[in-house]
């Protein structure tokens, strides 16, 4: 294990599905030949199919004996063909090859039947797991995790492409670059860590829904929200890989009845929120209800100060 | 740069087997020296520095954006070897709650500024008209073209021929104010957009004589309970929707109203699901409650509205000393003062009311010049009318809100307090739009939140504050020929007047014969024309030259005849500000700017310079000194920032060298200040957040509106002919015989039409425009996910690909606003294709304080009402 470990908590309650986190990402990291088609960091609309395309279905992670599994490997059409336009074809210019899917192809769609429709975003980087499955599944051990805060990365040099990290990983975060024929990911944007600035989809997040810091900050966001309020709970903790990304699990809009009549009950089923976090995001949300109560009696809740917090990150 | 291709992208391979167990080293490992454990620690990290050498630059300028999202955000561009690489958010307002502010779309401005969108040198039109054929010209030939076309218009016809269109100049005031000078100067006419826009909420000068004011940002943060209403700020206020979950968090309840289950209601304590173009019974209603359950501020209505003012049952005008008295005036009204038993003079010195007690119920009997007649406060004749006409259950009928719904949200909006409406362009572009506010704003005027941190209505739609007023000196130094552009549009295209008119209450230009030339910049008037078919049909032809000034070539640049490089906004100074925040900050060049481009401000000082000589030369006398008087208060940016700056009260003092540091936050009225931001930041206390009306709430000074108080009631004969002197709910119209109301909102991906076509942003959506629909309508239509489908009425049809979303409400079809021309079809209209133009007459009547004035007051050119169908392509 590395000595210190770097953590991001993700507010699914604030989130905007704005993609502004995506796009500072790609500004950042992602503008190479190869990388046309990549969002190291993705935001897609839970329920559906994500980025990419049914990545939970495609198998990775560790299995009961701590075996590392090679799932499936993602195609071309799972992320989505980045279309280009032909700008000499003005006045008329169209997207090629003709869309079929994309990166965010599910927005705003979701389940359920008006109007009682739900969904919400899930905004994903690299987990920088403390086990991380593509680290294990790499043959030339190529990918390490470093040893000063934990972030887990491809060596450039060392990389040949084989792609045992991508079918490995079982949230799909490896994504394999043609042009380099090497695998590439999210680097927790360490040149800016090590500068002591935030990763870029955590200082721009436009809506302010993203904490950063050390895990054994005792002070920072972080630690108090997964640690000392217990209401950041990692994505898929079945995977076995030991993610370093948590997030506050989202409160649902409440059901109405089909003239607005309001029926208590969320609309986002408890079930779904527990096959994606797990079975304690019950009493996660039971801890952020009896805050946001506390708050509108007027009390003070430190949970609350630190989630509405100017002060969201310390590396 | 290589391109990436699909045949790469074929080579990264499909589906391979899962679930093979690595539990040995594979063979290529051979060849490597060995990590112990890449777990623990790693001998080869050399490499690490490819990616550190990623993140530098020579030099960071901090700039913005003018694209009229009410962002008004800061910007940091890296520039690296004299290319604008990246920018990231400046994160650096003084208020640390107002960091980071910018979208997505923002962060991409740089695939503009280098993208093939890009306008490179002037272009003049080779080909038909929006045919693509360009010639490239040089600047002086192009200023050659249009000083000769602007002089010869002028000389055979007169500048009232020449329509100058730019919008929202506080997101670039210096950019905007140039063309506006020179129609100034010049009797060009100039063309409003605030309310052609739909932006403008005609509400707020009907009843508060303003034509919008709302609170910065941070005060939904101090608010208890906020409803959106048609503001769909999660996706379209990106930078500022933070708040409102943070106010969550803080303890306020948000209740959403919208049609469609959107990203905002996804942030909601309760949802209503209202039918759409519903929303003024529903206001209604919780305002017949609140007033039936005795939950209105009954002191606060005395002293701040007109509700006590007297209205004859005969007339149903207001009672006026000109009634009263030979010779009176026509402004002084009554009420009824309960402790004199009589009809007192409202004062017009302050609204403070001393000891009177003025009668909200009743009828009372008052001796005029012509009689005795019997009077009704409006209060009476409105909880009258709620009465008869809008109770929950009534409304229930209507809006498809349960009445025990509407009792519940009325109780609960009457009883916590602060309390806020949030209105947004869901329900402001309906044709009926001034009826919605006006029962929107009913609900904060009765219980007494309008003027109180945390209260109100605040209206964001279009980035119209322009908060250094001396500006406007600067933009008009003579009597303009302003127009409401809905009205230019509307008549010039379908070649008919309208009551305003003719009766003189609404200029229209030219006064005779048809407009000539166009000069457009820093806008997309075609794009966005609603009657966009009609327009390119019938007003286009009338226009002989039209000249736009852009960098990017977008729907009206490519149906002009002349198109200007304009620098992008990584290339100019400039001013912004916005409602949402109360900060004044600058655009300043990080990169000269590309190609042949020129600041706008820069293209109309040469092409001034051009005309005022070429008129010299022909001996055009109103003309000869124009270029003279255009530069009076400066020949640069800068220099014209600075002299406004300077010449205000509530600006003087600030500089333009701070300015382009960091933003600055400005005094707001003539006894602000700043606002109280000392102290520890965070959401503990309200920091002196602005909200408006203070002035008049808490300082009693008259509203400007007729009758000095916040006006409910408007006893102009038009209002009185069509039943809207008080609000009252209509249905949305019916022009177009067909099932489906068409919604067009403003979305998460573009703002109006910039970044429409950008490409990361297209690959974020589905690579081109969509039609979102409920599955129960697309399977009734046959239609499946990414199908092709046509929507189409009677004013056009437009081509694009089906989206389905059980989110959307059945009956309704979702086109987000702004998809440029020439991303549909051949055989495709626009987004806008379906949609015609509609002027609705109590907004060109002139009465008291609502008399035409740019921006301010005028028909709004709505979007909705708009019924389709679709079928299957
Ligand atoms: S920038 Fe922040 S709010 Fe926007 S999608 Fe990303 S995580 Fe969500
Ligand atoms: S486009 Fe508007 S909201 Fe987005 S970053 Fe620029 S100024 Fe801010």
């Amino acid at each position: 294990m590395s000595q210190r470990q770097l953590a991001m908590v993700i507010d699914i309650n604030k989130c905007l599905g704005c993609q502004t986190c995506t796009i500072a990402d790609k500004n950042m990291w992602l503008r190479g030949p190869g990388q046309e088609y990549m969002c190291w960091n993705s935001v897609e609309t839970r329920p559906g199919d994500g980025y990419p395309r049914r990545w939970e279905k495609m198998g990775g992670g560790f299995d009961a004996n701590g075996e590392v599994q090679l799932g499936d490997l993602p195609g071309v059409e799972d992320y989505g063909v980045p279309w280009e336009w032909d700008w000499e074809k003005l006045p008329h210019i169209f997207p090629r090859p003709q869309p079929s899917w994309g990166p965010n192809w599910q927005e705003d769609v979701g389940e359920g039947e008006y109007p009682n429709t739900w969904y919400f975003y899930l905004p994903r980087p690299c987990n920088h797991c403390n086990k991380p499955a593509c680290l294990a599944a790499c043959p030339r051990q190529a990918i390490y995790k470093r040893e000063e805060d934990g972030i887990v990365l491809i060596d450039q040099e060392r990389c040949r492409g084989y792609r045992y990290c991508v079918r490995a990983c079982p949230y799909k975060k490896p994504y394999y670059n043609v042009q380099t024929n090497k695998a590439e990911k999210c680097i927790f944007c360490f040149p800016r860590v090590e500068k002591g600035v935030p990763p870029a989809c955590v200082a721009q997040c436009a809506g302010r829904i993203r904490f950063f810091g050390f895990m054994d900050d005792t002070e920072g966001p972080v630690y108090k929200l997964v640690k000392k309020f217990k209401v950041a709970v990692p994505l898929h903790p079945e995977y076995g890989t030991e993610p370093n990304v948590y997030y506050v699990p989202p409160i649902s809009t409440p059901r109405v009845g089909n003239n607005g009549e309001p029926q208590g009950q969320g609309r986002i089923p408890l079930a779904y929120l527990e096959s994606l976090f797990g079975p304690s995001v019950r009493q996660v949300l039971d801890t952020l209800r009896q805050e946001i109560a506390r708050a509108r009696r007027g009390e003070t809740s430190e949970l609350i100060q630190t989630l509405v917090s100017n002060q969201r990150w310390r590396v | 740069m290589r391109k990436f291709t699909r045949r790469d992208f074929l080579k990264m391979g499909g589906l391979a087997s899962a679930g093979v167990l690595v539990s040995q080293r594979l063979p290529a490992l051979q060849m490597l020296q060995a990590v112990e454990d890449p777990l623990k620690s790693y001998p080869y990290r050399g490499w690490e520095d490819l990616y550190r050498k990623e993140w530098r630059w020579d030099k960071v300028v901090r700039t913005t954006h003018s694209v009229n999202c009410t962002g008004s955000c800061g910007w940091n561009v890296q520039v690296r070897d004299g290319i604008a690489i990246r920018s990231e958010q400046s994160a650096d307002f003084p208020d640390p709650e107002y960091n980071p502010r910018g979208c997505q779309k923002g962060a991409s401005y740089e695939r503009y500024v280098y993208g093939p969108q890009r306008v490179k040198y002037p272009l003049q039109r080779v080909g038909e008209r929006g045919e693509g054929k360009w010639k490239r010209i040089s600047w002086e030939e192009a200023y050659d073209i249009i000083a000769e076309k602007f002089l010869e218009v002028a000389q055979k016809h007169g500048t009232d021929h020449v329509f100058l269109f730019s919008v929202i100049p506080a997101m670039s005031p210096l950019s905007a104010g140039a063309g506006y000078r020179f129609g100034s100067l010049t009797g060009c006419v100039v063309g409003s957009f605030y309310d052609w826009y739909s932006d403008l909420p005609p509400g707020e000068p009907m009843t508060w004589g303003y034509q919008t004011e709302s609170c910065e940002a941070w005060d939904w943060a101090n608010s208890r309970y906020i409803i959106l209403w048609g503001a769909n700020a999660v996706e379209s206020r990106i930078p500022d929707a933070h708040f409102l979950t943070e106010a969550r968090y803080l303890g306020a309840k948000i209740v959403t109203i919208f049609p469609d289950y959107n990203p905002t209601s996804l942030k909601a304590d309760q949802y209503l699901p209202i039918r759409e173009g519903t929303d003024a019974a529903l206001g209604l209603a919780m305002a017949q409650h609140i007033i039936a359950r005795g939950l209105y501020d009954r002191a606060y209505l005395q002293e701040q509205t007109d509700l006590p003012l007297l209205v004859r049952t005969d007339t149903r005008k207001f009672l006026r000393q000109a009634d009263l008295e030979p010779g009176g005036r026509d402004d002084v009204f009554y009420y009824w003062d309960q402790k004199a038993g009589q009809a007192v003079a409202a004062g017009k010195q302050n609204l403070a009311l001393g000891p009177a007690d003025p009668a909200l119920e009743g009828r009372f009997r008052v001796q005029t010049a012509g009689g005795e007649v019997e009077v009704q406060p409006v209060w009476a004749l409105l909880a009258e009318k709620l009465n008869r006409e809008c109770t929950p259950e009534i409304a229930a009928g209507i809006t498809g809100i349960a009445a025990s719904v509407i009792r519940q949200v009325a109780e609960e909006f009457a009883t916590t307090k602060p309390a806020m409406i949030i209105e947004g362009a869901g329900t402001n572009h309906w044709y009926h739009n001034d009826l919605i506010n006006r029962a929107q704003m009913l609900l904060p005027i009765l219980t007494g939140n309008v003027g109180k941190n945390g209260g109100g209505f605040n209206h964001y739609v279009g980035q119209e504050a322009l908060k250094v007023p001396s500006l406007n000196q600067w933009f008009w130094p003579e009597k303009t020929r302003w127009q409401n552009t809905t009205l230019w549009t509307y008549c010039h295209t379908f070649g008919r007047r309208t009551r305003g008119v003719e009766e003189g209450w609404m200029p229209l230009y030219p006064k005779e014969g048809d407009p000539k030339m166009m000069i457009v910049w820093r806008a997309n008037y075609l794009n966005q024309a609603k009657g966009h078919e009609a327009v390119l049909a019938n007003l286009w032809p009338k226009l002989e030259l039209i000249v736009d000034f852009n960098y990017r070539l977008d729907t009206t640049a490519l149906y002009a005849d002349l198109v200007l490089p304009a620098a992008s906004f990584f290339e100019k100074f400039d001013l912004s500000t916005t409602d949402l925040h109360e900060y004044i900050h600058s655009f300043n060049a990080a990169i000269d700017p590309l190609w042949e481009s020129k600041p706008d401000f820069y293209i109309w000082k040469e092409l001034i310079q051009v005309i005022t000589r070429k008129a010299r030369q022909k001996g055009m006398a109103d003309f000869a000194n124009l270029y003279e008087r255009w530069a009076e208060m400066g020949e640069t940016p800068e220099a014209v920032a600075q002299w406004a700056l300077d010449n205000h009260p509530w600006t003087k003092g600030y500089t333009v060298e701070e300015i382009k540091k960091h933003p600055v936050r400005l005094k707001r009225g003539p006894n602000a200040t700043a606002g109280d931001r000392s102290g520890e930041a965070g959401f503990t206390r309200n920091r002196g957040a602005f909200t408006p009306f203070k002035e008049h709430v808490e300082g009693k000074e008259h509203w400007p509106t007729l009758t000095g108080r916040q006006q409910l009631y408007l006893d102009h004969d038009v209002f009185l002919a069509e039943g809207e002197e008080l609000p009252v709910y209509k249905p949305p119209l019916e022009l177009e015989k067909h099932p489906l109301h068409y919604l067009t909102p403003h979305g998460r991906w573009s703002v109006h039409s910039t970044w429409r076509d950008l490409d990361w942003m297209l690959q974020l959506q589905r690579g081109g425009p969509i039609l979102e629909l409920n599955p129960q309508d697309a399977a009734a239509r046959d239609i499946a996910d990414n199908d092709e489908v046509i929507l189409f009425n009677e004013h056009g049809e437009t081509r694009l690909r089906a989206k389905l979303a059980p989110r959307v409400r059945p009956g309704t079809v979702i086109v987000y606003h702004g998809w440029e021309r020439y991303l549909f079809d051949r055989d495709s209209g626009n987004w806008q294709a379906p949609v015609t133009i509609k002027v609705k007459p109590t907004q060109e009547v002139e009465y008291g304080h609502l008399k035409f004035r740019l921006n301010y007051w005028g028909p709004t050119g709505t979007n909705r009402d708009t019924r389709v169908d679709v079928r299957k392509a």
